[in-house]
């Protein structure tokens, strides 16, 4: 009697063991699946891309693992289990970083958005102030122009901030920017040129003086051949 | 005590046949395609690590369909009885997964470094083209819807340099590509215009030599404008005498065909009357004998051909004046020049000194090149 009763609780027991070991955890595979789709809606995709891939990376693995472990007659999850709360972890990790870095991106947009418009102020200010040549003139002409294409570039940013497009945002404002800097560092070396030399700064073009002083420009050589009558 | 040898007999069996049973299960298993499945997932990884699911998208993707199916097929084999389960198409799919994924690591290794050569070649043309063309267009006027066109054109180069940078070379290429259509397409037209301009080339030339050579027959002044370099050029007896800055019509290139067109005629021309500063608003001024024959009988052409309209006038009070030195082309056709070049221009000239306007003294080549 006593040696049926220690047979049937060591059936008991081995039963247990291996129902124990062989149950696929699929509450924590879920759970980390569930992590991970958290980390791409946080756009880590966007913002922490190589850290994303390897969180993926890191659950295929893990999957293929489990897989291995179904083909098995006496199945052994622990290993996954672990491997799932570690990955879990990082996936968690991951979704933290990509709103840091996209907060950190967001910061960098508006500063570099608030910093061109002062150079646009600045840049028409300069403009009024700017050489008027016969070359200044023309260049001046294109600087307004470009302008007009920096502000409308400006508006495309802002409008691309609105949307939560930070990264696209910052690649079209930092473009817009170096090109609005550009020109204010003309202007400001056009405006410093004419100051060093002592000149006006709304420049005309001072005569040249009088025959003695050969002509820098060749005049009209003779025809070779007659030219026909217009 | 029979009973119990029969037990003991029993029990012994059984924990004899388990394990022997335990180890032909084992034994008699199908072997799921652990290693297959591992080397898929590794060249998987590899080719996205080289960007392969940007520069090679179809394969990379494909052999991503291939693993993705080889997992299912694991999974459906695995809910069979163990027996039963054949992993052969399980395999076969991991390999194609790990080929097609080894093929896009080099189709997208292959493509990266030839479209980031590709890429950098083009940036550095179009800076290139930008440079050489800048100082031609701030004298040759450019339209405002050509200006628009390099401007964005310009932008959108920055934006191809930035995205390099990044080694966002698909990006880079999109915007670089953009950027090249509207600066080259610009400055072609633009190139093209200013070839025509200069097809009169060799009739200016006759021009200023025909007046040179009076200058120097009658050994008297003669004035030559030449519109592209902006310049007065006055010569006695046949000697450039003095060389001054000009400023024209807003729509000086080509000539003038009628009044109010703001254009500054083209053609040999001479003084006709000298006005004082009392009778001008303009300093002082010299007042050309446009339209001459030839510039009536090209108006009267354009009449008849319907290209000007029927109440159309041929316009005239061409003058050299003052007032100049504005630094722009600001006058309604006439040639400005600052007041105190226009001193020694007014003293030195008379009635009937000849004023020949041309669109330039130079060629298009010396132009190029200077």
């Amino acid at each position: 009697m006593k040696n049926k009763v220690l047979m049937g609780l060591a059936a008991i027991a081995m039963v247990a063991v291996l129902s124990s070991c062989g149950k696929k955890p699929q509450a924590e595979i879920d759970a980390t699946n569930a992590a991970i789709a958290a980390a791409k809606t946080a756009e880590a995709a966007v913002y922490v891309p190589a850290e994303f891939t390897a969180v993926q990376d890191s659950m295929t693995a893990i999957m293929a693992d489990i897989t291995v472990q179904e083909s098995k007659l006496f199945k052994k999850f622990g290993p996954a289990k672990l491997k799932l709360e570690s990955t879990l972890a990082l996936a968690n990790k991951v979704a933290a970083d990509a709103a840091a870095k996209k907060e950190e991106v967001k910061k960098e947009v508006e500063t570099t958005l608030t910093g061109i418009k002062t150079v646009i102020e600045e840049n028409k200010t300069l403009m009024s102030k700017a050489p008027r040549g016969k070359e200044g003139a023309a260049v001046l002409e294109q600087i307004k122009t470009e302008m007009a294409t920096i502000e409308a570039s400006v508006v495309e940013a802002q409008g691309l901030y609105d949307k939560g497009s930070y990264m696209d945002a910052l690649n079209k404002i930092k473009a817009a920017n170096d090109r609005a800097t550009g020109i204010n560092t003309e202007l400001k070396e056009a405006i410093d040129k004419v100051k060093g030399k002592g000149k006006p700064a709304v420049a005309a073009k001072p005569a040249p003086k009088p025959a003695a002083k050969p002509a820098a420009k060749p005049a009209a050589k003779p025809a070779a051949k007659p030219a026909p009558k217009k | 005590m029979r009973k119990s040898w029969r037990n003991e007999l029993i029990f012994a069996a059984i924990a004899i046949s388990a394990p022997l049973i335990v180890i032909l299960l084992i034994q008699f298993t199908p072997l799921p395609p652990i290693s297959e499945m591992k080397f898929a997932r590794e060249s998987l990884s590899e080719a996205k690590m080289n960007n392969a699911d940007t520069y090679s998208k179809t394969a990379f993707n494909k052999a991503k369909m291939y693993y993705d199916s080889a997992m299912i097929n694991w999974q459906k084999e695995n809910q069979k009885f163990i027996f039963s389960r054949n992993y052969e198409h399980v395999a076969r799919l991991a390999k194609l997964s790990a080929k097609t994924a080894n093929q896009s690591y080099e189709n997208s290794v292959s493509s990266t470094s030839n479209l980031k050569i590709k890429i950098k070649q083009k940036i550095d043309s179009l800076n290139d083209l930008l440079s050489e063309n800048t100082e031609l267009f701030t004298t040759y006027p450019l339209t405002s819807d050509t200006r628009n066109r390099i401007s964005m054109g310009k932008m959108l180069l920055r934006e191809a340099e930035i995205a390099y940078g990044k080694g966002q070379y698909q990006q880079a290429n999109r915007k670089m590509t953009d950027a090249e259509y509207l600066i080259t397409d610009s400055y072609n037209n633009a190139s093209s215009n200013l070839k025509n301009y200069f097809k009169s080339f060799t009739t200016w030339k006759s021009w200023v030599d025909k007046t040179i050579n009076t200058s120097k027959k009658n050994s008297d002044y003669s004035i030559i404008i030449d519109k592209f370099s902006r310049k007065c050029f006055v010569y006695q007896g046949g000697t450039k005498k003095y060389e001054f800055d000009a400023e024209l019509g807003r729509n000086w290139v080509g000539g003038k065909r009628a009044k109010g067109d703001k254009a500054t005629p083209e053609g040999m021309y001479k003084i006709a009357k000298k006005i004082d500063s009392n009778k001008t608003k303009y300093y002082k001024a010299l007042l050309l004998d446009y339209p001459n024959d030839e510039d009536r009988e090209r108006f009267r052409a354009e009449i008849s051909r319907g290209s000007l309209p029927p109440n159309a006038t041929i316009g005239g009070l061409i003058e050299i004046h003052g007032n100049g030195g504005k630094g722009i082309d600001w006058t309604e056709g006439c040639i400005a020049l600052t007041d105190k070049e226009m001193d020694i221009v007014f003293k030195i000239a008379k009635a009937g000194t000849p004023v020949t306007i041309v669109g330039s003294t130079v060629d298009l080549q010396y132009v190029d090149k200077r």
